[in-house]
């Protein structure tokens, strides 16, 4: 916890203890009494400066400053505290039950917060104090009507988001009543912001007394505004009246914002800017002829704040002209880091890649950078899981695809233009004239996927790496994307890798297959030969647990149990062995080599060719 | 239209929907016509399999059932009481009857409470009238689902993985002993061998507690394998209904043909998608007239766009709103 917060934070929540002490303790402390006027009693000389005898000085009437200040925190945390417990809980309420039930109610608590918002507070102050007089009842009511907007401000969005939320749904499906939904489900997701809200609105009634102060409308007591203000007169020659109580305020507003600062970070952690570094390791394998991609032994490390992550571990393939091949894990596998390790786009994280990555004959791994952005401008097109976030929503369709072939300088203006028209009709986007002009959200998110494709095929690329580009997408618009792809692959001669969590895809369009598992490619080989005959307990239980049309329904499905190894410490022997049906000691003891042949390669001890084993 | 008419219905049915009609306001005062005049119903013990693209209605159609949205038209009877003419604390009543599993686990979970909490909140709101739910009975329902273990009620939702979370959904959901549980795509987002967990989970409490399920995903092999009954939907409307086996091996609308044959590396007896089906899906703010599928179907007369199709008998329990069906072997 301590950690997560920071010094600050706790030095912070420290001067405020001591305040907190101050204010509910000062009569029982050994301090003169403020108003004692020292050039009577002969305690203090008029405008003493701070010393032994007196810590923070003398006011024109000797009276002790060091006394008064103390005595300023009283009205100041009460203030603060009671300011911040009424409009706190009044502006929750209103902003939680206008998120919740919005309609005419949620309307009506709008208008209020924008009207209020538009008030000129000092005028109302002003005109209440001539009213209702300095007594500090009349800042408490004044202060907390003015401090509720902002709360039922905050409150009403957290709470609109959490009502989209789908346990507020299941709690109204049990019959759960409106009280009780804002008691229980909404109310406790919000304190946390609200808590952190408080402490900078506490903050804010400080800094408002001091400016009232300031303009002569403070309480009937000793605040430090009033010390501030009365000490301005004489900041020539005795800066200290001044600037002793101006430090002090200065400290306490700043102690709570940075308390409020630090829960808010609970809240919504905020991204560590870490330097982002790309660092190669080893040495260059130049790969076999013909290939358009080559990966041999490919290591890559992430080094992030909460530790070091391997999520590619001696990963090998390669893939030839017009072949394609499917990267198949589940969630977590690293599937998605191997596409990130060939075009080097990593989240902010140092990174260090080992081994070889080599696409159209260039490393890409220690090649000048001129070198290969020029490669992956113009020989890679990459194909995101979500179009939508893949394309700029604030410029057209056309643009887009224009732009990799200006910046790479393969096409003049027109060409390009001429060549995106062509593009958008190859990728089977009806009239393409009108499309050019459009922007993102005007497309259908099948349209918008084929537009991706587009861009991704302006510079005539030999590789195409689509990230699970048909997830978000229908069953037909898959159908349609998926034989886009396979037939561009086809008529280019262009490799096609493409990552995906579904087999079904897999097992349908690509030549050969990958199977992830923990950062490692567990088995290799021909896609027609994987499902045919597997060997890796993994492939066998992943292929056995996918609900089959073949089977007839109310089959039981085929499951793994378990979950698998964090990658930040990866057990020894094989990552699979937990959850395998048919493990042996040795499986946790050496980690399983790579056996089979090059075409159908495996790396299992005891893979489904090697029988008899035993299976529990 | 494609897809009102009423020829499926059963009698003694546990719960029936007849004429479902949801719209929304759409913008520039446009309405979105969601789900347009949908009838089917489930009888005890039975689990309705709904399928179809986004935009279909499926979600909506499970929506309007637990009154989480509000039916323009139709009614919704639950063991002969019609839901949609409850308000208030009769509503609130009646709603413990029903129950439904979301797509997204962790954002079903609140986060800031604890599990024996979350699954005992309908037991608090209800009360505990025969005393049979003691804190045992929480233990033996998560047992059930497969989360049995010492602490497990006392963690919170973040410290479990995306299966666990939907096990502990479907603990909550069961805990309030429903006549109809409503599943909204709730293995579309955990990975296959977690899929398969939980479908084979809600097939064992299926059999042990005789749950009547509705099943909405757009999974095919998914809805094949844990449905009894299909029903496939497009833009509002019902296609086909038929029981499961039936409906895969003999599709008779051109839509389920279409869905059929989009599905990767299938092995049926189908022509390819593309020959099936064509166009983009049309706006639900002005849906076409007749039968809504004409504007893709390859099969479209002009009848089709005259005449709305009604559901009609094309084999036992088979029905199909389309003028132009494929011929079913029986």
């Amino acid at each position: 916890m301590r950690k997560r917060l920071g010094l600050l934070f706790w030095v912070s929540a420290v001067y405020i203890g001591v305040l907190v002490f101050l204010a509910l303790f000062r009569d029982l402390l050994p301090i003169r009494d403020p108003d004692a006027l020292g050039i009577r009693t002969g305690d203090c000389r008029q405008f003493q400066d701070p010393g032994w005898n007196s810590y923070f000085g003398c006011d024109n009437l000797g009276r002790d400053l060091f006394s008064q200040v103390v005595h300023g925190v009283r009205p100041a945390l009460f203030l603060g505290f009671t300011v911040t417990i009424v409009s706190g809980t009044v502006g929750t309420l209103l902003g939680v039950l206008a998120g919740f039930l919005r309609g005419v109610f949620d309307r009506v608590v709008t208008t209020i917060i924008d009207i209020s918002l538009a008030f000129p507070a000092l005028v109302l102050l002003i005109a209440v104090r001539a009213s209702f007089g300095n007594g500090i009842v009349v800042f408490i009511v004044l202060f907390s009507v003015l401090g509720i907007p902002g709360y039922a401000r905050i409150v009403r969005g957290a709470s609109l988001s959490l009502s989209e939320r789908e346990f507020v749904d299941a709690a109204a499906a049990m019959g759960a009543t409106t009280w009780r939904i804002v008691r229980r489900e909404l109310l406790p997701n919000v304190f946390l912001p609200v808590l952190s809200f408080a402490f900078i609105g506490f903050a804010v009634v400080i800094l408002a007394e001091g400016g009232l102060a300031f303009i002569g409308l403070s309480l009937d007591q000793i605040t430090w505004g009033k010390l501030i203000n009365d000490g301005r007169v004489e900041i020539r020659d005795h800066p200290h009246l001044a600037l002793i109580p101006s430090t002090v305020m200065f400290g306490t507003v700043l102690a709570f914002n940075l308390v409020g600062d630090g829960l808010r970070s609970l809240v919504a952690p905020r991204e560590v800017a870490t330097a982002r570094r790309l660092i190669a390791e080893g040495s260059h394998q130049p790969g076999e002829e013909g290939a358009v991609v080559h990966v041999r032994n490919l290591r890559t490390v992430l080094h992030t704040p909460g530790g070091t992550v391997e999520p590619v571990d001696d990963v090998s393939f390669s893939v030839a002209p017009g072949e394609s091949l499917g990267i198949v894990g589940e969630s977590g596998s690293g599937k998605t880091m191997i596409l990130r390790s060939i075009v080097g786009a990593f989240p902010l994280a140092d990174v260090t890649r080992g081994g070889t990555v080599e696409v159209a004959g260039v490393d890409m791994l220690r090649s000048p950078d001129a070198t290969i952005r020029r490669t992956l401008g113009t020989e890679i097109g990459t194909i995101s899981q979500n179009p939508l976030t893949a394309l700029n929503p604030v410029r057209r369709i056309g643009d887009q695809i224009i732009e990799p072939m200006l910046v790479h300088g393969t096409r003049s203006k027109q060409e390009a233009r001429d060549r995106a028209l062509e593009l958008l009709e190859q990728v089977g986007i009806p009239a393409p004239e009108q499309r050019l002009r459009e922007y993102p959200h005007q497309l259908s998110g099948g349209m918008r996927q084929r537009a991706t494709i587009a861009i991704a095929l302006a510079n005539e690329p030999q590789l195409l790496l689509a990230d699970e580009p048909t997830t978000a997408l229908d069953v037909t618009v898959q159908d349609q994307i998926l034989r886009l792809l396979d037939g561009l692959r086809a008529d280019r001669g262009m490799a096609l890798v493409l990552v995906t969590h579904d087999l079904a895809v897999v097992k349908g369009f690509t030549d050969s297959v990958a199977i992830v598992y923990a950062g490692q490619v567990v088995e290799y080989g021909p896609t027609a030969e994987i499902f045919a005959n597997p060997q890796h307990r993994y492939t066998v239980a992943l292929i056995r647990s996918m609900p089959n049309l073949d089977l007839p329904s109310h089959s039981e499905l085929a499951t793994i149990e378990g979950a698998p190894p964090s990658l930040i410490d990866p057990p020894t022997g094989c990552r699979f062995a937990d959850r395998c049906p048919a493990v042996q000691q040795k499986c946790r003891d050496e980690s399983p080599v790579r056996s089979g042949t090059d075409a159908h390669s495996y790396s299992c001890w005891f893979p489904m060719s090697a029988q008899p084993v035993e299976v529990s | 239209m494609a897809g009102t008419g009423k020829a499926h219905l059963r009698d003694g049915a546990t719960l029936e929907v007849h004429d479902l009609v949801v719209e929304f306001p759409g913008p520039k005062k446009s309405v979105v016509h969601a789900v347009s005049g949908v009838s089917f119903d489930l009888n005890t013990g039975e689990t309705l399999g709904v399928v179809g693209e986004s935009g279909c209605g499926k979600t909506t159609t499970g929506r309007a059932i637990m009154q989480l949205e509000e039916a323009t038209a139709g009614s919704i009877i639950l063991r002969g009481q019609d839901l949609c003419d409850l308000r208030g604390p009769a509503l609130r009543s009646a709603r413990r009857a029903m129950q439904m599993i979301f797509q997204d686990p962790v954002s079903s979970l609140n986060p800031s409470r604890r599990v024996k909490d979350i699954v005992r909140e309908g037991l608090d709101i209800w009360g505990d009238p025969d005393g049979s739910f003691s804190a045992d009975r929480i233990d033996e329902i998560l047992d059930a689902v497969g989360l049995g273990g010492a602490d497990v009620g006392e963690r919170r939702p973040h410290e479990f993985s995306g299966g666990q979370c939907q096990r502990i959904c479907i603990a909550r959901a069961l805990v309030m002993d429903p006549e109809v549980l409503i599943l909204d795509e709730p293995v579309s987002a955990l990975d296959v061998s977690v899929q398969a967990q939980i479908l084979n989970l809600l097939q064992q409490l299926k059999d042990r507690f005789g749950l009547t399920m509705m099943f909405i995903s757009h999974d095919l092999a998914v809805v094949k394998n844990i449905s009894d009954r299909v029903m496939v939907m497009y833009l509002g409307k019902v296609c086909e209904t038929a029981p499961t086996d039936q409906l895969y091996a003999n599709p008779a609308h051109p839509y389920s043909r279409a869905l059929l044959a989009s599905i990767p590396g299938h092995n049926l007896d189908l022509p390819p998608a593309s020959e099936l089906i064509s166009g983009e899906l049309p706006s639900p703010i002005d849906p076409p007239s007749g039968c809504r599928f004409r504007t893709r179907c390859p099969a479209a007369t002009d009848r089709c766009a005259a005449e709305e199709p009604i559901l009609q008998a094309v084999g036992d329990d088979h029905y199909v709103a389309c003028h132009h069906p494929v011929a079913v072997s029986l």
